[in-house]
């Protein structure tokens, strides 16, 4: 059975090999096999979905993005032209006819038989290593062997073999049997006639800023943390501060942490911060009513359908926006935050204490996978995202023939204009796909 | 009647369990008749839940599932689907909505919102007990769309999806196709020039034996539902046949004796009822401006095309699908709203941007050489509630960073003064930003409270304003020229929207079916929009949009046939007496007179039948129904809703 | 406190009402909705089996001129509302027991306004 369906896939012809699983990749992909064409989705992490499926709220809707996002994510994992590898990096892509790439795959083993696992873990309940949880970005732990979160799709476990003490409390534990160790990293080697490059973006590291003092200063933590906090996957059922546990009632918000920045290397704006910000003021608000949320920002970036009205609701709500660039964070004994700005309405130089201080961390391009493209050159712009070689009359288009673009691949953007660009590439593709036969 | 019936109640995560007790609903459902089992879920929407809800449809033969969740408008499909998949017809799926409608509507009241969830899901028990399997009805669609308007967007709508292999007719009111992208001359970010752009889009349009071209078009009539639209296309006469030359146009034009202002130019200029087109705008073929000529016959004389004889044509097209692509208007400022229409020297930015394209080294206007220019910001944009506009234009903070950049560059020797309120060029605009910030350009922040004053003394024009910048202080300036910085507005597209019937916003923009994950759908199935006419875009997020829609109606048509809903009127043959009330009420002819054993009855022509059900209150005998909202249900679920 | 029940529409005055519970905007949890394709499609004798199976008030959130079928629902929903009204006066119940009012799909802060003062109206009349 298993081997089987390995030679299946080795054998395997794609008319779109799609790199990366966010909303991005899922769009082009849906788009694509409802039209009739064979994808391989390849996604390398454990569970497809991206950044939205890891959100709070979406502005300036506040729709639950857990809820607008799961019939996507299972409506992709369900299409019958659909097949998605997780845990799976592309090592490398050739041309190896005039409209063919060989590409190879390495898929990382999961050592749980993915088919039989039923999401019950007992597993981790009987794991005793406990280590650092990435999909709560660092707030809280998990084991070494568990499901990335509630609503992961697939929702099965994996072990992370790296903080594995290879003890076999899991083995033990399954009630299905399917822990694994024998898995191995395997090769796979398939053929595509078009690509998706929709591999997202990363977020800034604000430990490049050091007078934030994130890493050093317990209550400074990131914006994507406090998604998480504010998510239904949530987990702690509150909004707490990460020194004491208290819940805090003065907040600041940081805007551009990364962003317009010559310092750190990034000039552009990131697009979604100054919105994503006031989205979580406003649930702030709504879950912590006494809390004091102020945001300081240098301009506000309300420009979308209904963002300038989110914009200020908010600030009828209560949220105070103070235009000031942040010089310098420093702690106090008892963890709260002294924040030092100049304060531009009153031309003054002031101090102000918080509790929490949210770090409003921009978009970065992610320009790793250009290296697995060989004999061809897969170009990047200035800021290292794609470069779209006819940007405005096909924005899907790459420097290589047959290899398209989507979402935050190319630019920062929101959940829309993803959306609309993954649509983009889907025609795109088709097309060429079209013009191929 | 379902005898099992599985009932699945959500805690979606917490946003229904924070304020519904999940276990009382489950108690208080567990004894009603008819009820198999009943479930609590995490997220019923989860794959794993939704598998498990699959195989209790297939281990223990349910007839009939309601899962009590969120709004039926986000996921009724996901679970017909589950349903469908483990082999239960959809239809006898019921969901309940008691997010939406409790739990979140009763926030503030855990009790009673837990009280109402269980009724709600007794009357979801009711309706699946009286639940009918139903099969969808298949019928040919055609795999040919009409895309209204033909800017940028428009065509590269018919552009993707003649490519894609769907026939396409491009139906543009104007004579000329392009929309306003020919106007700007060199466009942000890349620095293509917007006439070469349109040009190589108006190429790739003809050389497509797919996409047909109508020019000087308008939808006047439209029947018919998604698959099989029936349209009748008004071609206004352009009174010149075949393609003039260049010399020939040029004299006509000349003869010409009307003048009326060139809308091209936004009035700065004047053109003839002879029209030229401008450089940018396709086919470069002239055109008569009907509303203008006084059919003096001048310009025959000079042009062997013209043709004055020619009149309105009407054709008829069948469609599978609509993609609007109709654009926006610039705000048009008020009279004296920053001095514009009283002062000589207040222009707004679209005028502007034609006046650089007009001036080839000097800057010029009103015989005046401008070299201190103050943009004003958000105009006709972030306005109060009351006064008009509460949204933010998108464009227009590039677009006069740009324009800045442009304006030293062509002509040199000039000053910029931008009066803003925040500069919002988002992403990979900042760089535009930092480059008139760069060259020396001076910025002052203003707010809606306390807006720039204009003043004219003597012949000089000064702006005054309290810039937020240099914490609040008092600046003045004076300048050669004013540039009203105006922002985006739907086309006016009154007869477009009756006869599509596609809802607007509070903003007038047409408005998508959900804003986060389906932007270029509506609630009109069939008809889809993009580029500026959703909302204010630049030209990529233009592109973009127009390629998603072209992506998913292709994918939707593609097939050459539709599955239809199957909730449609039914007649018990029985009970109907042919009193035609039925048919006189059904808007989509969808009732016909049939005989069955020498009695006449009403018979439903199902490909027709819409699922209105507007026909079913107005029958005597109660002999028309709506399947899946028959007396049986509706009534069985008031009864449920009623308890005590 | 009385009980209304609602009919509303799926494509348009029922997505207004889950935008008002999307705002948190609240109301009293005694209105139950019953959400049909198209306000025309209400049956009086649904309404009236409300009213006789203890219903105090009954509101028809209707597609007004955004009716995706077509202009004649208006008309045909305010026949229904009125062949309805002569069957009430039949059973002595009084006309202001049955409301009706176009919500369209964004209209959550009327719709809360109409069922609250509906609400306050059953109530007085009660007492
Ligand atoms: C804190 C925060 C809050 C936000 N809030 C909102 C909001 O409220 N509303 C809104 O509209 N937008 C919001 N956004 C923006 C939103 O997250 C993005 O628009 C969206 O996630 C972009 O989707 P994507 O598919 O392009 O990228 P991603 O979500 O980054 O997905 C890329 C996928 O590719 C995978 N991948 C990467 N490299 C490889 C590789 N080499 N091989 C295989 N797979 C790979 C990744 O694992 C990932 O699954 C927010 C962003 C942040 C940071
Ligand atoms: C001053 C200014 C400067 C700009 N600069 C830039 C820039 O530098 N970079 C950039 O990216 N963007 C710029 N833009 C934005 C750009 O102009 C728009 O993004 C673009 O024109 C949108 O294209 P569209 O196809 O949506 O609409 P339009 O260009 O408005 O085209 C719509 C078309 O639809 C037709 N139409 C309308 N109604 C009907 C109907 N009922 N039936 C048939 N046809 C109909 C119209 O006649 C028109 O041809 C600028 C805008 C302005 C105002
Ligand atoms: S691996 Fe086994 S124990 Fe762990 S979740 Fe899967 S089935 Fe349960
Ligand atoms: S979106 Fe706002 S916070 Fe983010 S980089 Fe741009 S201006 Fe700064
Ligand atoms: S883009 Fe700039 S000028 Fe235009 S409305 Fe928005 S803030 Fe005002
Ligand atoms: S349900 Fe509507 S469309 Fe169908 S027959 Fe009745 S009135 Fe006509």
């Amino acid at each position: 059975m298993e081997i089987q369906q390995e030679t299946c896939i080795n054998e395997s012809l794609y008319d779109v090999l799609v790199i990366g699983a966010g909303i991005a990749g899922e769009e082009s992909a849906l788009k694509l096999a409802d039209m009739g064409y064979r994808v391989l989705l390849v996604e390398k992490e454990p569970s497809i979905g991206g950044k939205m499926i890891l959100l709070s709220k979406v502005f300036p809707t506040l729709d639950c993005a857990a809820c607008i996002t799961t019939p996507k994510v299972s409506e992709t994992a369900r299409h019958p032209n659909i097949t998605i590898l997780t845990l799976t990096e592309v090592e490398e892509i050739v041309r190896d006819t005039k409209n063919r790439f060989s590409v190879t795959l390495k898929k990382k083993p999961r050592y749980v038989v993915e088919k039989d696992c039923t999401g019950c873990q007992e597993c981790e309940k009987a794991c005793p290593a406990i280590v650092n949880d990435q999909f709560q970005f660092n707030l809280t732990a998990r084991k070494a062997v568990y499901i990335p979160f509630t609503i992961a799709n697939p929702r099965v476990a994996l072990i992370d073999i790296d903080n594995c003490l290879l003890c076999g409390a899991c083995e033990k534990a399954c009630p299905s049997n399917c822990i694994d160790f024998t898995q191995k990293e395997e090769q796979l080697k398939i053929t595509a006639k078009s690509v998706i490059v929709s591999t997202g973006f990363k977020l800034f590291d604000p430990i490049q800023i050091e007078r934030y003092g994130f890493g050093r200063y317990k209550n400074v933590i990131t914006s994507m943390q406090m998604e998480r906090q504010l998510a239904p996957t949530r987990p702690f059922n509150n909004i707490l501060r990460p020194s004491d546990g208290k819940v805090p009632d003065k907040i600041a918000y940081v805007f551009c942490a990364g962003s317009r920045d010559h310092t750190v290397g990034n000039p552009i704006c990131s697009q979604v911060c100054c919105m994503y910000s006031t989205k979580q003021a406003q649930l702030l608000m709504g879950a912590l009513p006494m809390a004091d949320v102020s945001l300081y920002y240098i301009n506000i970036r309300a420009f979308g359908k209904g963002f300038d009205e989110f914009y200020e609701q908010a600030k009828d709500m209560g949220a105070k926006y103070v235009k000031g660039k942040i010089a310098s964070i420093t702690e106090k004994e008892n963890g709260n935050l002294i924040l030092r700005y100049e304060d531009i309405a009153t031309g003054k130089v002031t101090e102000k204490e918080h509790d929490l201080v949210v770090l409003s961390v921009g978009i970065l391009a992610n320009p790793g996978i250009t290296r697995v493209f060989k004999k061809e050159r897969l170009e990047t712009d200035a800021l290292n995202y794609i470069r779209q070689t006819d940007l405005l009359q096909s924005p899907a288009i790459t420097s290589i023939e047959g290899v398209f673009a989507a979402g935050t691949a190319t630019a920062p953007m929101d959940i829309p204009d993803t959306i609309m660009s993954a649509g983009a590439a889907a025609t795109e593709t088709s097309s060429y796909l079209a013009r191929l036969s | 009647m379902k005898k099992k019936i599985g009932v699945y109640v959500c805690h979606c995560g917490g946003n229904i369990s924070d304020h519904v007790d999940i276990e009382k609903v489950k108690a208080a459902v567990r004894d009603e008749a008819d009820v198999y089992l009943v479930k609590n879920t995490l997220f019923a929407c989860a794959d794993s839940s939704q598998k498990e809800i699959g195989s209790d449809i297939e281990n223990e033969h349910l007839d009939a599932i309601v899962v009590a969740s969120c709004s039926p408008k986000l996921h009724l499909n996901t679970f017909r689907g589950v349903a469908q998949r483990a082999g239960l017809n959809p239809y006898n799926y019921v969901q309940v909505n008691i997010r939406e409608q409790s739990s979140w509507a009763h926030s503030d009241n855990k009790t009673g919102a837990t009280e109402k969830a269980i009724l709600l899901v007794k009357a979801g028990i009711a309706k699946a007990k009286e639940s009918e399997a139903l099969q969808s009805l298949k019928i040919p669609a055609a795999n040919v769309v009409a895309v209204i308007g033909a800017g940028v967007g428009g065509m590269k709508t018919a552009i993707g999806l003649a490519d894609m292999g769907t026939e396409v007719y491009l139906i543009e009111k104007d004579f000329f196709v392009g929309g306003r992208t020919p106007q700007w001359g060199t466009v942000s970010p890349n620095g293509d020039e917007g006439a070469i752009l349109t040009e190589k889009l108006y190429k790739e349009v003809v050389r497509r034996p797919n996409i047909t071209l109508f020019t000087g078009a308008e939808l006047v009539e439209k029947s018919g539902s998604i698959g099989n639209f029936d349209l009748k296309i008004a071609l206004r006469p352009r009174f010149v046949s075949g393609n003039p030359s260049t010399e020939a146009m040029q004299r006509a034009a000349e003869a010409c004796p009307v003048a009326v202002k060139d809308d091209f130019n936004f009035g700065l200029t004047n053109r003839r009822a002879f029209m030229l087109p401008a450089q940018g705008q396709f086919p470069q073929v002239p055109a008569i401006d009907q509303s203008a000529c006084t059919r003096c016959g001048e310009c025959t004389a000079a042009c062997h095309e013209v043709d004055l004889t020619q009149e309105v044509q009407t054709i008829t097209l069948h469609v599978g699908a609509f993609v609007v692509n109709t654009g926006f208007d610039p705000y048009q400022p008020a009279q004296g709203e920053y001095g514009y229409g009283e002062l000589d020297n207040v222009i707004t930015l679209p005028q502007f941007r034609r006046l650089m394209e007009m001036n080839e080294s000097e800057l010029v206007f009103n015989g005046k050489k401008i070299k201190k220019i103050a943009y004003i910001y958000c105009v006709g944009s972030r306005q109060d509630d009351d006064e008009g506009n509460t949204y933010c234009s998108r464009y227009c903070c590039t677009a006069t960073s740009l324009t800045a950049v442009l304006a030293k560059k062509k002509f040199g020797n000039i000053i910029n003064f931008h009066f803003n309120r925040g500069i919002r060029t988002y992403g990979k605009h900042e760089l535009v930003y930092e480059a008139a910030s760069k060259q020396g350009d001076i910025f002052l922040q203003f707010s809606l409270k306390s807006i720039p004053q204009i003043e004219k003394r003597g012949n000089k024009t000064y702006v005054k304003v309290k810039d937020i910048l240099t914490a609040g202080k008092e600046l003045e300036t004076e300048a050669d020229l004013i540039v009203l910085v105006t922002g985006m507005v739907p086309r006016k597209n009154e007869l477009l929207a009756q006869q599509l019937k596609i809802p607007t916003g509070r903003d007038h923009f047409f408005n998508e079916i959900h804003m986060k994950l389906r932007p270029v759908e509506t609630v009109i199935d069939g008809v889809l929009i993009a580029g500026t006419c959703q909302s204010p875009k630049n030209i990529l997020e233009t592109v973009n949009s127009s390629m998603a829609a072209a992506a998913k109606i292709n994918s939707v048509l593609t097939k050459g046939e539709l599955s239809l809903e199957p909730t449609l009127a039914k007649v018990n043959p029985a009970a109907c007496d042919w009193c035609d009330n039925c048919s006189k009420a059904c808007p989509f002819d969808a009732i016909l007179q049939t005989e069955i054993n020498g009695k006449k009855v009403a018979r439903v022509n199902e490909s027709n039948c819409k699922g209105c059900g507007m026909c079913t209150p107005v029958c005597p005998t109660d002999a028309i129904d709506l399947a899946g909202y028959t007396n049986a249900q509706v009534e069985s679920m008031i009864d449920a809703l009623a308890e005590a | 406190m009385p009980k209304i029940l609602v009919f509303s529409t799926e494509k348009i005055s029922d997505p207004a009402i889950d935008l008002a519970g999307l705002l948190k905007k609240h109301y009293p949890y005694t209105v139950y909705t019953i959400s049909v394709p198209c306000s025309s499609c209400i049956k009086p004798r649904w309404i009236m089996h409300a009213y006789e199976k203890g219903f105090d008030g009954v509101f028809i959130a209707a597609d007004g001129s955004d009716c995706s079928y077509g202009e004649s629902c208006s008309d045909r929903t305010a026949e229904v509302v009125a062949t309805t009204h002569r069957l009430m006066k039949e059973k002595g119940l009084k006309p202001s027991q049955l409301k009706m009012a176009a919500i369209c799909s964004v209209c959550a802060e009327p719709f809360v306004k109409h069922i609250t003062s509906f609400m306050k109206d059953l109530s007085q009349k009660e007492n």
